[in-house]
This record gives structure tokens, sequence and C-alpha cells, in this order.
């Protein structure tokens, strides 16, 4: 039964992401026209300054694309509901909350791989970066590190939109982007100010960065970088539940989850 | 007689009010319930707590004799929801839709079960369409084959004729009315409508301020009103009249010339009639006005919830 569940949200999401332009444009035009840009100037770099330099740059943007693409998933997928006056009857079917956010993850998730394996090809095929040098292994892992970093942010802003309402919907597709320089996405974390590095390493996409711009110069996996991301992913995720949780109950005490809807 | 939903002493309280003061009633199987107040009584907070959308402050919810705060998935599998306010997904089609929702409800050949129901409720060319393409009525069909998707024992249903032109509006009742009929499908019913009220509920709550002040069939509630309006007509002596009434009617007054109107009770009125009569006018016109479910409601709502 729980399987059912799952698979009518997920056919909800397939159902309206056929149907919607923004989502297309939000997800795969914005990814698409992102990597052409950051290609040619990953390019232009790679003849002006060191080789490494533009291949930071093109590897962190399709890196970060999991991040943007998992988390924008997951917490947009709930407004289009809310914007529908649907929340309400997605709750009162017999759906657990679980449920309905285990299902958006998996959606965000098959949206991401989607994503990543167009704006990959592109890469190799137009501007000759294969991310697979970095090996299958190591790809695999930073993938799964940023995907779960991706949507404990998710939860968290899923979360702040049941408590809050959609006043504060822009952050679903824009908050995120306050990781990107605090992560080091682009460039080294040693090109950061002491103070600013010291939260980068609170973050776990910086070391899957770090890991990822090394990964690229010396073949192997850099297990002490990944296991430290994966520890405080592990924590992360651990406190996005409970806050979710938190907040969720909180919604359904005030009344605010039934008048998400407005 | 079953009870399918039973409610015990519900209270919610918002920041120091009390939206909802210790509410208590049951639905029977079978039986349409209207939950009726003026705006702010605390109405849709308490569907709202029926479904799980609040959390109540104190109080017991009990479903098929089933602790709802314990049982919740098996609660929701056997009610379902209807209501002008919360509409579905605009951009996808309809049959999108309801299929998203058979998927929820868990049920089998859903293709087959939204064809149906959709044919039942005459919208079978409207599946393909999206959403937000169809008209008000056609939404509300298209909510009412959601809310029968799961085949429910009880739907709760917020004022889902609000919004409808009058037409639509009777028709929809008019299915209503149908499902209960076929389906044995037990209602509680929201609306501001005392007209659909009176048509289609078997009993009445009406709710002011968060409390229960009268739970009744919508005839007994009437009948708490003990005035109803008697309007005379007459050719003859005016000062005649007036000395019959006087004292035997709490309140008439001259409409027109030759018009009286009195406030009076029901059983009143045949011996006024033969004593004006015998009052030596002859009485050409009769109108009697008794009172309805909207009195019963106006004199909730601006009375301080007292009922005369």
């Amino acid at each position: 039964m729980w399987s059912e569940r799952i698979k009518g949200v997920l056919l909800q999401e397939a159902y309206i992401t056929r149907r919607s332009l923004e989502v297309i444009v939000d997800l795969f035009y914005t990814s698409l026209v992102t990597v052409v840009v950051f290609g040619f100037v990953s390019r232009f770099l790679m003849g002006v300054t060191n080789v490494h330099t533009g291949s930071y740059l093109i590897l962190g943007l399709l890196l970060w694309e999991i991040i943007r693409v998992n988390q924008y998933s997951l917490s947009v997928g709930s407004l289009w509901n809310i914007w529908s006056h649907n929340l309400s009857n997605m709750f009162v079917a017999p759906l657990s909350v679980t449920e309905y956010v285990v299902a958006h993850m998996l959606s965000a998730l098959l949206k991401t791989l989607v994503t990543f394996c167009g704006i990959c090809a592109i890469a190799a095929w137009w501007f000759h970066f294969n991310v697979l040098q970095m090996g299958l292994v190591n790809l695999a892992l930073f993938f799964a590190n940023l995907t779960m970093f991706a949507w404990s942010v998710g939860l968290v802003l899923l979360g702040v939109i049941f408590q809050i309402g959609t006043r504060i919907q822009a952050l679903a597709w824009g908050m995120i982007f306050l990781f990107q320089p605090l992560t080091a996405a682009f460039f080294p974390l040693s090109a950061l100010p002491p103070a600013i590095r010291a939260v980068a390493y609170t973050l776990p996409p910086t070391f899957v960065f770090e890991a990822a711009r090394r990964a690229l110069q010396v073949p192997g996996t850099n297990w002490a970088y990944l296991g430290i991301a994966a520890a405080e992913n592990v924590a992360y995720f651990a406190l996005a539940t409970a806050a979710f949780a938190w907040m969720l109950a909180r919604s359904r005490l005030s009344g605010r989850l039934a008048r998400a809807e407005g | 007689m079953e009870t399918l939903l039973e409610v015990h002493d519900l209270v919610k309280v918002f920041r120091g009010t009390r939206a909802v003061d210790g509410v208590s009633f049951a639905i029977p199987k079978g039986r349409i319930v209207g939950l009726l107040g003026p705006n702010g009584a605390g109405k849709t907070t308490t569907i709202h707590m029926l479904l799980g959308l609040i959390t109540p402050t104190s109080g017991r919810i009990t479903y098929f004799g089933r602790e709802f705060s314990r049982h919740r998935r098996e609660c929701l599998q056997r009610i379902n929801f209807a209501s002008s306010f919360n509409t579905l997904q605009g951009r996808i089609s309809v049959r999108e839709n309801l299929l998203v929702f058979a998927h929820l409800y868990g049920i089998r050949r859903p293709r087959a079960r939204i064809d149906r129901l959709a044919s039942y409720f005459g919208v079978g060319r409207l599946l393909d369409a999206r959403y937000w393409d169809l008209s008000a009525g056609e939404r509300t069909r298209v909510n009412l084959i959601k809310a029968l998707l799961n085949d429910p024992q009880l739907i709760l249903m917020d004022e889902p004729t609000a919004a409808l032109d009058p037409d639509i509006a009777d028709r929809t009742l008019a299915l209503i009315e149908e499902i209960r009929r076929t389906a044995g499908v037990s209602i509680l019913y929201t609306s501001h409508d005392m007209h659909e009220v009176t048509r289609i509920c078997d009993d009445v709550i009406f709710l002011d301020r968060g409390r229960i002040f009268a739970h009744d069939t919508p005839l007994g509630l009437t009948k708490r009103i003990r005035t109803a309006t008697l309007t005379l007509t007459f050719d003859g002596d005016r000062g005649a009249v007036e000395r019959t009434l006087r004292g035997r009617v709490e309140r008439f007054r001259f409409v027109q010339p030759f018009a009286v109107m009195i406030d009076t009770s029901e059983q009143a009125i045949p011996r006024l009639i033969f004593e004006v009569g015998e009052a030596g006018v002859w009485i050409t016109g009769i109108d009697v006005k008794k009172p309805t479910l909207e009195d019963v409601f106006l004199s909730i709502a601006r009375g301080g919830g007292r009922v005369e």
C-alpha cells in the first residue's frame, strides 16, 4: 500500500513536470544554459590561466546542479500543491507525511539524475570535460553526498513553508545559492577568507567540492574528505528531519497548515 | 444505529481564543448532519480537526469506534472530503488528478472506477480537460468524484456549493441527495445556505463562538422560534380589528390601512383569524410566514446564541 501512495505522489509530480513550463525552465533549461555559459568561460580560462582553473569551474557547476535541482524539486514540489489549493486534499488522504516526503525525494532524485546526465553529456561533447575522469566511485559518492545535503536544506525549507506559508516561498528556489560561495563550489577552499573558511568546514559540500577538484589531478578517492562530508550529512539530515517534524507539528497546532493554501 | 463519527468535548484554543469550545456530537450511519453558524463560529476549524489538518487542544475524535489520533490512516481510508475552498491541480487533467488520488486511496482498477463515476456525474467528456479549464459547477462535480473514489462511509463537505449559481447549486444538491440514497453514505455538511440545509440535512448543529447552541432536526429548530407572522388584509372597521387584537397578541402593526401584521404563536393563528372575523370585518387575504432555519440562524447570530 505504501508503494501505491508513493506512486500516486510520483505520478502527480510527473504530470505537473510534463505540463509546467516553469519546471522545465527552472530545472532543465536553466541547467542547460548555465552549463553552456560556464563551459565557454572555463574554455576561455583554460587558455589564459592555469588549465585547472577552467576545469574547476565547469566541475563545480556540474556538481552544484546536483544540489540545486534536488533541493528545488523537493521544496517547490509542495508549493505546486499549495498554489493549487490541493495540499489539504493530499493530507486528508491516507498518505503519511513520511510517504509524501519520500516520494518528493525520489522525484527530486529522478529529475536530478536526468538533468545531471544531460549537462554532463553537453560538457563532454561540447567542452571535452568528462566527469567520469574522476572515476565512477567518486562520482557516485559525490552525487550521494550532495543529494543528501540538498534534501536536508529542502526539508527545512518545506517545514518553513508549512509553518509560515507562501510568504517565504522565494526561499524555496533562492536560498540554496547562499551555499554556493560558502561551500567553495567553483574555487579552491583556500580562496576563502579564514572566517568564512571556518563556516565552510561545517558544510558537507565543501569537502565534496575539494575532493572532486583533487580527483581531477590525482586519481583515487579522498576517503577522509568524503567521510567527513558523509558524517556531517548524517548529522544535517537528522537535524533537518527533526526540524521538519517540529515545524509540521507546530503548523498543525497553530492551524497554519490548513491555512497555507490561502 | 451504528455511529460513524463521535466527537467528544473537542476544544481548540488559538492564542488564548477558544475557537472551538467543548463541541460534542455524533453522526450515525446514513445521516446528513449540517454544521451551521455565523462566520468565525468554528465550523471550518472543527472540520479541519476532524480531518487531522489541525491538532485539537483537547477532546476526542472517534471514527468507526477507533481513536482518530491513533488510527489516522485507517480512519482516513474510510472517509473523504469535499470543499469549494480546495481544488485539484489546475494544470493537469481531471483524469490525471483522479488517478493520483486513486493511488493515494489504493483503489483497484482506478481507470474503470474513474470512468464509472465520471459517467454517473456527467463529466465523462471532461476527463481529459485540464482542471482549471472547467467551470465552477464542473469542478464541484469533479471534487465530488474525488470524494467518492474510495467508496467512503462518511464525507465531510465544507460549503461544497459556495460560488455556484443557484441552478448548478440545485443540481449539486440533487447529486448529494442521490449519493446518500444510492451509496448510503453519511455526510457532515457545512453551509451558510439555510435552504440547502433544510433540504438535505437530517440533523442540524448550530455553532456560535465555538460552542454548540442547538442540535436538532431542521423542523425541531424552527419550532424553537415560537413566533410566526400572520398578515391579514380586510374590508371593514380598522378600529374593531385593533380592539380585537389589543391584549390578545404581543405585537401587531398596520402595514397598510387595511392590512395588519401580527406576531403570534403558530398555534394561536386559527383562533385569531376567527376572532378578527367575528369583529365584523371581511377578511380578504391571509398570509402566514412560518419561522425558517434562517430565522433561527439570525436569532443565534444576532442574539448572542439565544433562540427565543
